[in-house]
């Protein structure tokens, strides 16, 4: 099979297809032409006088856009090639394609060149789960267009395929019978439009034409995006480093970004990240937050932008169902068929724990680094009502801490945090416990969200009684933390407490981020950072998200020994927040090496196999490429390792870089102060840190 | 005659004549109810917190078609909004965000108790034990 290719549109309409352009899904098959969680086409297939082609090269020229050189015939036949066929593919409401077909022979040539088109609108829940469809497929001629239809009641998706030149149309497709002249050549643009069925009002050139499924003219959308990514580009502060590794990894990682942004209906012009192209262009709670988190210091429209989509569909009643409650921040936001029809919870889903502290944590740390009061006054309701949440929703069980059990036991998500698999969560010798559960990172969540509260209140809310009342609060959950989940024996805290208050007492990277949160207290804090840097959790690259030595522990397991890129940007930027400057050099090391190695683009997670022995990271299979946070990941690592941090009007560095990096410059980084310019020179020597065995070299 | 739940709806909706949660937002939005004989229209005024409704036909930023049947079902909590949206059982015409802004008085499911029963640790394993 042909390696695949991604290309997409702001938002969430992308195409995969094999290299040579051609899309064959099958029921399971993840290529196609997908628009709001709709598969729009699954089949479309160019042939020459019958015959498929070969693909002599591909090029991806922007994140929208990719051009596919074609020649007649499979395998080793194509040599000798009299036709050469460029098909070039641009993503918009649908996409658009020319296809050029030139004529390398001194005399006409007569062809029959015939497009394959269908689609079988599988929603994208029934792509993963391979689910019967309960609708009626149609198709129609109009106008010289094929529509291809699905309907159920009034639920109606509809694919319309246009071409500039004229061709025999017919329900499967397209056929050109055309001669092409002695060196000469003959083209045509092809237009596939995703709709909801509503037709645009009756216009000049083309009438009853459907409006594309955004409510837009796909050439409108299309014109402002190369301009669009230049212009972001542009605006980004300028990066210079000795260890030019670093500016390759800063350019992908931006580019990355670029592609995940992602526009909702209510907020148009502008972007806030999805979770993960192709499967994840949607809005995530805790992936959109935390990926505004690690690019702030360089962009802060990417968190105001996920600020207020995430309020305006904030909850505000109990529904069990897609387990909504007032005040509680969304999980995930789906547009497909079985979300429409109620088969599943996404119209939002609110199944998480987290993202509701954490959307109050991204408020302030946004106020404190571009002075923005308006927005944390406009969302000063919608901060207090997530406030309210943690004590009057998350706290299950009475006992003062955020825990979290499903609801929605069919389709809703077991564990409520970011490691979200099913066996995520363990003791030590490999037992899951039961429902509730209250992880030990959301307690740390909850005591930041408190304490970033009680600054808002004070400094833009102008609510004292409030902010006095919420510091109070805040350190009465520290003391019960440090005392309630501190294992005695380890020197650690538990990765959570279980359903009767007892540890759940396996080591886990959960540690790094609770000094993020800074409810660690201060004389516990060196324990876990040895432990962070330690032999069971530090490979080599980084922390891993379950300790060598516990029951569940496997270097290739998801949540259980792996190592997330994500995941160790916060740990670096909470080592920070302790004063444990070379050990946040430690792990900027380790994942920008990695970094480096994956050509920028970090992957989900990689094996938590120790360093020395693999000597490469080993990439965790993952459907999802760029994937936000981890493309985020080296943005919050250079604010770790230059100790960027604003206080008051000023943005202060205090670096702490790891040497490879020799001379690094930031210029322009946008805030409160205007911009301001970051230098730091790499003095730590980070190997003769970390406590990795040497491997034969 | 049992009485009609959409118009006890937005007598509830208006009778406070102020709401904390729209606060700082304001938006017109017009309801077309299509009553099989006829189109019955509530006309939604929020400036601020204050709200109002009438039965007006003026032009609104947002303007709502959908079906009685359907309209009860999503103010009684029975049908998600959003779903309906999706579905196409319920269109807007005119500003997303005010139909989004208005959304969030909506009721949630009759039987919704936001309460479930803990689960043990035994039985977790067992859920879990392989095959």
């Amino acid at each position: 099979m042909s390696d695949q290719l991604v290309q997409i549109l702001e938002g969430n309409t992308f195409v995969v297809s094999d290299d040579r352009g051609d899309i064959e899904a099958s029921r399971t098959d993840p290529t196609g032409l997908f628009s709001f969680d709709t598969r729009f086409l699954s089949q479309w297939v160019l042939t020459v006088n019958g015959q498929r082609l070969t693909a002599l090269s591909t090029d991806d020229l922007q994140y929208f856009q990719t051009r596919f050189f074609l020649v007649p015939g499979s395998g080793t036949v194509y040599v000798d090639a009299k036709l050469t066929i460029i098909r070039e593919r641009e993503v918009a409401d649908g996409f658009r394609e020319q296809l050029r077909v030139f004529n390398h022979e001194s005399s006409p040539v007569d062809l029959a060149i015939r497009v394959e088109a269908g689609s079988d609108f599988a929603d994208l829940f029934e792509v993963k789960d391979a689910l019967k469809k309960k609708g009626r497929y149609g198709s129609e001629l109009a106008d010289g267009c094929l529509v291809l239809r699905y309907e159920r009641e009034t639920y109606t998706r509809e694919t319309w395929i246009s071409s500039s030149e004229p061709a025999g149309v017919d329900e499967h497709g397209l056929t050109y019978n055309v001669t092409v002249p002695a060196h000469g050549e003959w083209s045509t643009h092809l237009d596939v439009v995703a709709s909801d069925g509503s037709r645009e009002p009756a216009h000049a050139q083309a009438k009853d034409r459907p409006t594309g499924i955004r409510g837009q003219g796909s050439h409108r959308v299309r014109q402002d995006m190369a301009h669009g990514l230049q212009k972001w580009l542009q605006k980004l502060p300028t990066m210079e480093c000795d260890w030019e590794a670093v500016g390759r990894i800063y350019h992908r990682c931006m580019t990355d970004l670029a592609a995940l942004r992602f526009s909702t209906l209510t907020l148009p012009g502008r972007a806030l990240p999805a979770a993960g192209l192709p499967w994840f262009m949607t809005i995530f709670g805790r992936d959109s937050i935390f990926t505004s988190l690690q690019a702030l210091p360089f962009t802060s429209e990417l968190a105001s932008t996920t600020l207020l989509a995430l309020a305006e569909r904030q909850g505000t009643r109990i529904d069990d169902f897609r387990e909504e409650d007032p005040g509680r921040i969304l999980h995930e936001m789906r547009y497909g068929e079985m979300t429409a029809f109620e088969e599943r919870p996404h119209s939002p889903y609110y199944g998480n724990a987290d993202a509701t502290p954490l959307f109050v944590v991204l408020l302030d740390e946004y106020e404190r680094w571009t002075g923005d009061t308006k927005l944390a006054r406009d969302l000063e309701r919608a901060a207090r009502a997530a406030l309210s949440w943690i004590d009057e929703y998350a706290d299950l069980q009475g006992n003062g801490y955020v825990s979290y059990q499903r609801r929605n036991e069919e389709t809703g998500l077991e564990n409520q945090c970011w490691k979200d698999s099913w066996d995520s969560i363990s003791y030590r010798n490999g037992d899951l416990p039961g429902f509730p559960r209250a992880t030990c990172e959301l307690q740390g969540y909850a005591y930041d969200a408190k304490i970033r509260g009680a600054r808002l209140a004070r400094h833009v809310w102008q609510d004292t009684a409030f902010a006095e009342r919420l510091e109070k609060e805040a350190a009465d959950l520290k003391g019960r933390f440090n005392r309630d989940f501190w294992v005695e024996d380890g020197e650690y805290f538990a990765v959570a407490l279980d359903a009767d208050g007892r540890q759940v007492d396996s080591l886990t990277s959960n540690i790094g981020h609770l000094l993020w949160s800074g409810i660690v207290d201060e004389s516990k804090a060196g324990s876990i950072a040895r432990h962070l840097l330690g032999p069971q959790l530090f490979s080599g690259w980084g922390v891993r998200t379950l300790a060598e030595g516990e029951a569940r522990y496997n270097p290739i397991g998801y949540h259980v020994g792996t190592v997330w890129p994500f995941d160790n940007s916060f740990i670096a930027w909470g080592l920070r927040r302790y004063g444990f400057k070379d050990e946040a050099a430690c792990i900027v090391a380790g994942i920008m090496e990695a970094a480096e190695v994956f050509e920028g683009r970090l992957p989900e997670a990689f094996g938590g196999y120790e360093r020395s022995t693999t000597r490469y990271p080993v990439q965790y299979p993952t459907a999802c490429s760029p994937q936000a946070w981890s493309t985020g990941t080296p943005l919050l690592l250079l604010r770790a390792g230059l100790g960027l941090e604003p206080q008051g009007d000023n943005l202060i560095v205090d670096p702490a870089l790891p040497m490879q990096f020799g001379h690094l410059q930031i210029l322009d980084l946008p805030g409160r102060w205007k911009t301001m310019d970051a230098f730091g020179r790499g003095r730590i020597d980070t190997d003769r840190l970390t406590t990795r065995a040497s491997g034969p070299s | 005659m049992a009485a009609d739940p959409i118009s006890q709806f937005f007598a509830e909706f208006a009778a406070p004549g102020h709401l904390a949660t729209f606060e700082g937002d304001s938006a017109t939005l017009r309801f077309d109810v299509d009553d099989d004989s006829q189109v019955q229209h509530w006309y939604v005024a929020v400036r601020d917190g204050d709200v109002a409704v009438t039965r007006q036909t003026d032009a609104a930023d947002a303007v709502i078609q959908v079906d009685r049947p359907i309209f009860e079902a999503i103010v009684t909590g029975r049908m998600n909004a959003q779903a309906a949206l999706l579905r196409g059982v319920l269109s807007c015409a005119g500003s997303m965000a005010a139909l989004m802004m208005f959304q969030r008085c909506l009721p949630g499911p009759p039987g919704s108790t936001g309460r479930v029963a803990p689960i043990t640790s035994q039985t977790v394993m067992a859920q879990r034990r392989p095959k």
